[in-house]
């Protein structure tokens, strides 16, 4: 710990190790943004990707002493809430048709350049297949490149650049046909 | 707009549109909350150490068990080898006294015709 009493990012992992709870509280507020977006633009509800975020945070407090690294703790976090949130989704496929307005309302406290564009791309990433969306979220949304996501997703990394392929080439499809029904 | 621009302009845009969003600041203290009200996890959690200890105990105690059983496997084939050759020795005994006593009879017999033979 520092001297001003917070923990250096060095040692909150081992120190969480070890049992202090106000270290793992501490993991938990610097992986939280991340985890939550990838809840919620999968599940496209505020009050699902809360409480699928929080059960992934839970399993990772059950299994800490799996995790070896910062690295590994934020792979881990990744695989968990994408995998979780793939597996709800097969097990109630209604959250995949989600009101648009939920995501436009989640991200209201930010200032985007065009805003209505912004709305309907995460609406359209919000229509991809689970896999797909999975798939879109770590490139666009964490910046992984390819084989990075194969990894992480346990998937080809051919399979990955497909998904990557199409999805593109159907937003573009997508949001081409919105731009022509307003003109 | 060529096809690589049009591409690299939409990849712009989702970065965009799907930036990170905080869940807000009631988040951790709802969890830590619920880590707080499960007994099975207020408990701290096991260091990475001690589940190394736990495992090369069980390992050890799994090797010591296999070899007690293997050895008391080995005793009890030698024991009931050891009464199988009993039996054998027993059976054989009473058959030679069998035989014995067969032999007796049939000499006996045997003189007693000869005598009577002679006598007359």
């Amino acid at each position: 710990m520092s001297g001003d009493g917070q923990w250096t990012s060095g040692d909150l992992l081992t120190q969480a190790l070890a049992g202090e709870r106000a270290a793992f509280s501490a993991l938990v507020r610097q992986h939280q943004r991340a985890v939550y977006s990838l809840a919620l633009r999968m599940l496209s509800d505020r009050h699902a990707a809360e409480d699928l975020a929080q059960e992934v945070f839970l399993q990772l407090y059950r299994n800490l002493s799996a995790v070896s690294s910062e690295a590994h703790l934020t792979f881990w976090l990744r695989k968990v809430t994408l995998h979780r949130a793939i597996d709800r989704l097969r097990r109630a496929p209604r959250l995949e048709s989600a009101a648009p307005a939920e995501l436009a309302a989640a991200v209201s406290e930010t200032q985007p350049a065009d805003p209505l564009l912004e709305r309907r791309l995460r609406a359209l990433v919000g229509e991809l297949p689970p896999a797909a969306r999975a798939v879109v979220l770590l490139r666009y949304q964490e910046d992984l490149d390819p084989a990075d996501i194969a990894r992480t997703l346990g998937m080809p990394l051919n399979t990955v650049k497909s998904h990557l392929r199409r999805s593109l080439a159907q937003l573009r499809e997508r949001l081409d046909e919105a731009a022509d029904a307003l003109t | 707009m060529s096809e690589n621009h049009a591409i690299r302009e939409l990849e712009r845009r989702l970065r965009a549109a799907l930036e990170a969003v905080d869940p807000g600041e009631g988040f951790t203290p709802r969890l830590m909350a619920r880590i707080a009200a499960e007994p099975a996890l207020a408990a701290r959690p096991p260091r990475a150490g001690a589940v190394a200890g736990w495992l090369t105990f069980g390992l050890a105690a799994s090797v010591v068990l296999a070899v007690l059983i293997a050895h008391e496997w080995q005793v009890r084939r030698l024991e009931q080898g050891r009464e199988a050759r009993r039996q054998l020795i027993e059976a054989l005994r009473v058959t030679d006294e069998k035989l014995n006593l067969a032999y007796r009879a049939v000499n006996s017999q045997e003189r007693a015709a000869s005598a009577e033979h002679s006598g007359a």
